[in-house]
Parts: structure tokens; C-alpha cells; sequence
């Protein structure tokens, strides 16, 4: 019983890891980029969902000015840090998108308070219990939402023009405009998707935990990052797995090895393991 | 020099075989390279030259066969252990340290006793030999004027030479070159080679890839020709050039080239 | 007099610390997110052992031996893996840390480890030791840079597969530079310990390495001067900041981003353009 509960409770968190690290490898697969400020974008989306569903007692009009205002601010981030910076050695956007990072989270404290924000009244919190375990609404929603966003995301990258063009960003820029997309707007969409995603996932967060505050995208981030090495640069399904990996990990990771590490550090260990056995990566492509 | 001096080659190539998954790019190759040879490795495109280059270099390593390089095998050493048993190698596409001048690029090669360990290398601060070697390989390679000046502003004849010194200045007993005349114009590449033969002919070993067959046939005493990963043809230019098969090999792809080999008059040798 | 003293201890710490970075990074072009990692390790190992009695000198030695040894198996590690995951590697590595040195009682759990006996040196001798110990590792630095090795830094930052076809053993000399700064940091961690008084794993996370890698890049990657001034300045930031209280980290992350995307080479890429621009106008333009 209680593994299942475990790999019930990983595959949640998993999901929510899926739908941050997506962004980032797309963005990471794209630019080669350790785009640090996805955090923001994340936070971002969160405070808009609350703030638009306490507004307008509408939830899902709040995660979709959530998913906008996020891929929007994903957009100027990338006009305003990155693009300028592609020429430069790759720690020069880094610490760029560190200073974006810590400026966010700052702002973010300045105008909403450090106390954060919750739901005026929280939805989806009706129980479900399917196969003797409990679940929130909410959870199921999460893991439904995230195995269809990923379905469509990796029908489009294989079957549309612009899916397979941004694939080919990645490996080789001159081809992606053979297909008629220019360089700048296959980035720009990216940014776009991968951001939107992060902001969708916030608004998750803070219905699943009832509160969004300026810190809740470091821990995300940060661990999105160890999933997208693990995933396999660019690569949807490499990151779905490895992200749902980890979560399942993590909850059986937090009880068998809690003596020994905290829950953040099992992501990593993880990931260093992973690295010294296969150095490329889990779904390294050729 | 004397090819047939000592009897042990100083290169061998030993039935070497590279295969990159269902792709054999070198197949069951074998030659000898003696001291003092000028030796053309030559072939169509996508002959697999460029990778017998790279697994004698160790860029990558051979799924069969062994290089030797005087006598020991050079099999699954790293590229820079086979540099400091005595060869070195002048790239396609030169890379030279753009933020320091030609002359401290040369002086960086040169330094190879010195920055054997990072150890000894921290404990040497004097660069008065280095420069002194650098100034004379650039010498050699005719852009001794420039020395002071920076990689980035010069043009790729400039760079070539300069890639030629750098290799030099490690004092090898082979040096390898890779198209060391590729997007040279006829009066540079002409120039360039007759520096190449020259240095050979002042003692060293000299393997080189190159497309183009006019100079190739000029300063080259022997050539070993690949297509399609197998050797077809080893010995003097003109025996080799007039072997059936090495010209249906050429005149299959690279017409221009054959007929100058023939030292039929062409329009620029054909370059990739 | 005594905010001064401690201030300007301070200051020299990071000095230090920051100086041990450039050497990895500023030198050698290896990017480490995990660096605070080893001034970690420095500083427990000086905990530990002045709290068992060692005098704080003796612990000097002790600190960077160990700092270095989990240098060079990180540095080992790194080699294994592609360029753009070293970043995430040390980040991972960093993780790893703290999650450890959080769970285990003996170093003293979450709470950390606090009433580091006194170093016995006075306030004022403890600074000047500091200090002197700071222009030791600006004295190396120039030196490195001056000498062979730094050559072959520079190469190995720049290219390092046309280091390697010019005979250099590449990983030797990275593990050489992962040896010194990591050595270094756990150095810079024995004063922090027995200047502070007390530590605690959180101290030495994620985002004080990103920090120490802004003050790297800030500076100027690579410029020992550049270094030591931009290390100085934000080291003591908040104090400098106290007016705006507040906002000092919102204009932190917005220095970082700034000079990242107006002058990449740092500031002593601003000095070296200033300078050349103070001598156009005697010279004349063409």
C-alpha cells in the first residue's frame, strides 16, 4: 500500500517538475542557455492565477492569463537578456538570468509581501479514492492536464512546420529556416511555450499548497534543471519521464533516505549518479 | 633524404579499420611512412581520409588495427600523449588563441617541455627560449614580419602559416597536415606547398591530406590513395595517378582534379 | 573601529573566496555553481576541529587539504561529463551539501554548529592575518598568470581540443586549477568560520555560489583587479545599502543584469574601454 501511495504522490510532483522543466529544455535544447529566471516566470503565473481567480471567481480564466502573462514575460525576458547576449560565452547569460532571478523574487516580495498570497476560495479540493488511495481533485487535474499538454506539445514537434522546425533549432538553425520560420520566431515561440508552461504550472502549485509566495520557483527551478540534463536536451519525452522519475524518486527517497540526505539533495544525488554512470544523460540522443 | 635508411618506419599504419556504427569509414588500410618521406594521402570526398587522419591523431580510435609511431603502439593513447611521443598535426580549420599574438600562439606550442605537468608549468615564468623558437618558425613559414600581431585581423593564408609554425614549433618527428592548401588561391597554395616541400626537405616526416593534385603531385614522393575507405593505389605520383582504378576513382567524382594530375592544363584546381 | 575591523574582514574573506573562483572559472573557464560547496567544507573542517581544541592556525592547513581532496573527486567527476552539464554538476554537487550536512547530528543538523572558540588573535590581528592572506592569493593569482600555467589556462578556457593537439593534458591541468581553488575556498571557509562564530549548512547553498560566481563575472572573469574590487564592493553591499534597506537585493540582481548586458566583460572590461577611449582623443581618429 504504501509504495503505491508513494509512486501516486511522486507522479503528482512529477507532473508539476514535467511542466517547469519542459519550458526549460526547451529553451536549454535551443540556446544552450541556463535559463535560471524560469523561476520567475513560474512565480509569475502563480500570483496572476490567484490574483485573476480571486478577482473573477473564474479558475480557468485565471490559469489562462496565468499561461499568457507568463509566456509574454518569457518573450520580453528573452528580447530583453538573452538574445543580446547570444554572441558572448554562455556564463554572460547565466549570471544575466541570475540578476533577472533575484531581482524577480525580489519585486515579487516588494509588491505582494513576503507572506504570499492564497485563494479566496480554494476549488478542486473535493476527495476522490480510486484503488484505496485518496486523492485531491486537484491531483488527478494536475497529472490529467500535464499527460495532455505533453501530448500535444510532442504532436506538434513531430507532425506541424514549426514542431519539427524548432526540433531542428536545436541540432541545426540553417535547416530550421529551409522551412520558412525565421530563427527569431522559432525562439520566440519557444520562449513563449516554455514559459506559459511555467506560469500553468504556478497556478497548479498554488491551488495544490493554497498559497503562492515570492520564493516558491527557486526549489522547482532548480531541480528542473538536474531533469533536463537527465532528459536529454530538447527531448519532450526524455524530459516527461525524467521528470516524473524524480518525483517518484524523491517520495521514496524522502522516507527510505531521510536519515542521511534532505529532499532536494535526492534530486540531485540522483542526477550525479545518473551522470557518472551514463555521462550524456538518461535519453541522450545521438 | 634517403626513404629506405633505416628499415623500421617511423609510421605505421597496420590494418586499421573504422567503423562508426553500420558505417565503415576506413577499411583494412596499411602503410608504412619512412623518415624523411613526403607521403600525399589523397582520394575522393568522403574517402575516409580525414578519419584515418583522425584515428592516427586519436581523435578517434580504431575498431581494428594499430598505428605505431616508431615502433610503439599508439592504440588508445590520448591525443595528447601521442603529440608529446613526437607528432603533430596542422588542422583544416585553424584555430588559433585569438586574444594573444601569432607570436605567443607559436610560443605556446613551443613551450611542450614546460608544460608537460601543471606543476612544472607553474614553475616556469620565463618565456625567452619560447619566443626565441617562435620567432624562428615563423621564420621558416615566411610571416616572421607579423609576429606581433593579432590572428584575428589576418587572412586565411596568414593562418595557415601560422597553423604550420604552431606545429612545428613542437619539434615533431612527424607532422601531419590536413588540406593545408584548402581555400587558398593557386599563388598562395603554390607558395605554401613549396614552404611544405622544403621543410621536408630540410628532414622532416611529412603525411598529408589534400585535394589539391597539382601541388600534391609536385612535392610529393609517394602517395597513398583511399576511396571509399579501402586503399587503391601506394608508390610514386605517376604510377599511382596512371593506375586504372585510382582514375576511375577520380574521374568518377573529381574530373578536374585527375586531369591535373595527368598535368593536363585546368582552370583552378578543384577545391571542396 | 570595530564595525570597521569586522567590515573589513569581510571584505577580505570573500576577496578570497572570490579570487579561488576566478581561478577556476577566470582561469581555466570551467564553470562551477557549486563552489560555496568548499568554502563549506573549509569551514566545518575548522569548526570541528577548534571546537575539539586545535588551535585556529593548525586548522588552516587541515581546511584546505580536505577542501582540496573533494576539489580534485569533483574535478574527476567533472571530466566525465560534457561542458554544459559541468555546471549543473557542481550545482548538483552543491545540493548534495547541504542536504548531507543538514541530517547529520554530529555537525550539528539544522541548527549548525555554534560558540567556535575564540582564534586568540584579537580582532585587529585576526583582520590583518585576513589581509594578509587575501594579497597572498592575489599575489598567486598574478603569478599563476604570469606563468606557464596561466598560458595554458587561458588556451584550455579558449579551446581546449587545440590545447590538447598541442600536447597539453588537458584534464590534469583542470584538475590542477579545481585543486588550487577548491583549496583556496576552504581557506577562505576557516576564517569565515572563526569570524562569524557560527555556521550553518544554508550558509554555504546555492545561492551563495551563484553570489560568489556574480562577483567573479562582475569583476571581469580572469582580472585578479577586477576580482578583488568587484568581491570587495558586494561583499559589503548590504552595509553600503543600508539607506535603501529594502530594496538592496532588488539592486543587486539589478546591477548583475545590467553589466552582464552592457559590458559582459565585467568591470574591468568597462576600465579597459574607458581607457581607450580617454586616449582616441589625443591620438585622433582616423
Amino acid at each position: 500500500m504504501l509504495a503505491i501511495e508513494l509512486i501516486a504522490q511522486g507522479l503528482i510532483q512529477g507532473s508539476i517538475y514535467a511542466l517547469v522543466a519542459l519550458g526549460l529544455t526547451l529553451v536549454y535544447g535551443l540556446l544552450r542557455i541556463l535559463h535560471v529566471a524560469h523561476a520567475a516566470l513560474f512565480t509569475l503565473g502563480g500570483y496572476v492565477g490567484v490574483l485573476v481567480c480571486n478577482a473573477s471567481g473564474n479558475l480557468p480564466l485565471g490559469f489562462f492569463c496565468a499561461a499568457l502573462v507568463s509566456g509574454l514575460g518569457g518573450v520580453v525576458m528573452f528580447r530583453l537578456a538573452y538574445q543580446p547576449l547570444l554572441n558572448q560565452p554562455p556564463y554572460v547569460a547565466l549570471i544575466a538570468s541570475i540578476g533577472l532571478f533575484i531581482a524577480s523574487e525580489e519585486a515579487f516580495r516588494i509588491i505582494f509581501g513576503a507572506q504570499g498570497m492564497s485563494f479566496n476560495t480554494p476549488s478542486l479540493e473535493q476527495q476522490f479514492s480510486i484503488g484505496g488511495l485518496q486523492f485531491k481533485l486537484a491531483e488527478l487535474l494536475v497529472m490529467l492536464s500535464t499527460a495532455a499538454i505533453i501530448g500535444v506539445l510532442a504532436f506538434l514537434q513531430s507532425r506541424t512546420r514549426v514542431g519539427i522546425a524548432c526540433q531542428a533549432t536545436v541540432s541545426d538553425p540553417q535547416m530550421a529556416q529551409s522551412f520558412g520560420i525565421s530563427l527569431r520566431q522559432v525562439r520566440d515561440i519557444n520562449f513563449f511555450v516554455g514559459s506559459a508552461l511555467a506560469g500553468f504550472a504556478g497556478v497548479w502549485v498554488a491551488l495544490l499548497n493554497n498559497l503562492v509566495e515570492p520564493t516558491m520557483g527557486s526549489v522547482p527551478s532548480y531541480k528542473a534543471l538536474a531533469i533536463i540534463v537527465l532528459g536529454g536536451l530538447g527531448s519532450v519525452p526524455g524530459t516527461l519521464t525524467a521528470a516524473l522519475l524524480l518525483g517518484v524518486i524523491e517520495a521514496f527517497g524522502t522516507i527510505y533516505l531521510g536519515g542521511i540526505l534532505d529532499r532536494n539533495a535526492i534530486a540531485f544525488a540522483f542526477l550525479i549518479a545518473v551522470l557518472m554512470v551514463r555521462p550524456q544523460g538518461l535519453f541522450a540522443r545521438s | 633524404m634517403n626513404n629506405t635508411a633505416s628499415g623500421a618506419p617511423l609510421l605505421k599504419v597496420d590494418h586499421v579499420t573504422v567503423r562508426f556504427g553500420g558505417l565503415t569509414a576506413v577499411d583494412d588500410v596499411s602503410f608504412d611512412v619512412h623518415e624523411g618521406d613526403l607521403l600525399g594521402l589523397i582520394g575522393p570526398n568522403g574517402a575516409g581520409k580525414t578519419t584515418l587522419m583522425r584515428s592516427i591523431i586519436g581523435v578517434v580510435n580504431p575498431t581494428e588495427g594499430k598505428v605505431s609511431l616508431g615502433g610503439e603502439s599508439l592504440n588508445g593513447l590520448p591525443i595528447h600523449q601521442r603529440i608529446q611521443r613526437g607528432m603533430s598535426l596542422s588542422q583544416q580549420l585553424v584555430k588559433p588563441l585569438r586574444d594573444i599574438s601569432m607570436r605567443d600562439n607559436v610560443a605556446l606550442a613551443a613551450a611542450s617541455e614546460k608544460t608537460l605537468s601543471p606543476l612544472r608549468a607553474l614553475l616556469n615564468v620565463s618565456t625567452e627560449r619560447e619566443l626565441a623558437v617562435a620567432q624562428y618558425e615563423l621564420e621558416r613559414v615566411g610571416i616572421a614580419s607579423m609576429a606581433s600581431q593579432s590572428p584575428s585581423t589576418q587572412p586565411l593564408g596568414v593562418l595557415k602559416r601560422l597553423e604550420l609554425a604552431r606545429a612545428l614549433a613542437l619539434k615533431p618527428r612527424l607532422l601531419l597536415l590536413d588540406e593545408p592548401l584548402a581555400g587558398l588561391n593557386s599563388q598562395e597554395a603554390h607558395a605554401l606547398a613549396g614552404t611544405i616541400a622544403e621543410i621536408n626537405q630540410q628532414g622532416l616526416t611529412i603525411v598529408l591530406i589534400e585535394h589539391n593534385l597539382g601541388e600534391v603531385m609536385r612535392i610529393c614522393q609517394r602517395l597513398v590513395v583511399l576511396d571509399n575507405g579501402k586503399k587503391i593505389g601506394d608508390g610514386a605520383p605517376r604510377v599511382v595517378m596512371a593506375d586504372p582504378a585510382v582514375r576511375a576513382a577520380y574521374l568518377g567524382g573529381d574530373v578536374l582534379g585527375a586531369a591535373a594530375a595527368e598535368g593536363q592544363p585546368t582552370v583552378e584546381a578543384h577545391h571542396a | 573601529m570595530n564595525y570597521e575591523i569586522s567590515l573589513l574582514t569581510t571584505m577580505a574573506i570573500a576577496v578570497m573566496f572570490a579570487l579561488s573562483l576566478n581561478l577556476i572559472t577566470g582561469f581555466c573557464g570551467q564553470i562551477s555553481l557549486g563552489h560555496a560547496t568548499f568554502q563549506g567544507v573549509g569551514a566545518y573542517t575548522a569548526a570541528m576541529l577548534g571546537k575539539a581544541g586545535w588551535p585556529f592556525l593548525a586548522t588552516l592547513p587541515v581546511a584546505m587539504v580536505l577542501a582540496g581532496l573533494l576539489g580534485v573527486i569533483v574535478g574527476l567527476a567533472s571530466l566525465r561529463v560534457r561542458a554544459d552539464f559541468l555546471a549543473i554538476t557542481t550545482m548538483g554537487v552543491g545540493f548534495l551539501f547541504v542536504g548531507i550536512v543538514r541530517q547529520q547530528e554530529f555537525l550539528g543538523g539544522e541548527l549548525g554548529i555554534s560558540s567556535i572558540p575564540d582564534h586568540g588573535l584579537g580582532r585587529l590581528g585576526f583582520m590583518a592575518l585576513a589581509l594578509v592572506m587575501c594579497v597572498g592569493v592575489a599575489a598567486l593569482s598574478m603569478y599563476i598568470k604570469r606563468s606557464w600555467m596561466g598560458r595554458v589556462f587561458n588556451g584550455i578556457a579558449e579551446d581546449e581540443d587545440t590545447m590538447r593537439v598541442l600536447g597539453i593534458d588537458v584534464p590534469r591541468y583542470k584538475l590542477a586549477a579545481f585543486a588550487m581553488g577548491t583549496a583556496l575556498a576552504g581557506m577562505s571557509g576557516a576564517f569565515y568560520t572563526y569570524h562569524l562564530n557560527f555556521i550553518g549548512a544554508e550558509s554555504f547553498g546555492f545561492v551563495e555560489s551563484i553570489t560568489v560566481l556574480s562577483m567573479v563575472v562582475f569583476g571581469g572573469i580572469g582580472s585578479v583587479p577586477g576580482v578583488i574590487i568587484a568581491a570587495a564592493l558586494l561583499s559589503v553591499l548590504p552595509a553600503w545599502f543600508q539607506v535603501i534597506g529594502d530594496y538592496k537585493l532588488l539592486v543587486y540582481g539589478g546591477l548583475l543584469f545590467l553589466m552582464m548586458r552592457f559590458s559582459p566583460s565585467g568591470m574591468a572590461g568597462l576600465a579597459m574601454r574607458l581607457s581607450t577611449t580617454k586616449l582616441l582623443p589625443k591620438e585622433g581618429r582616423s
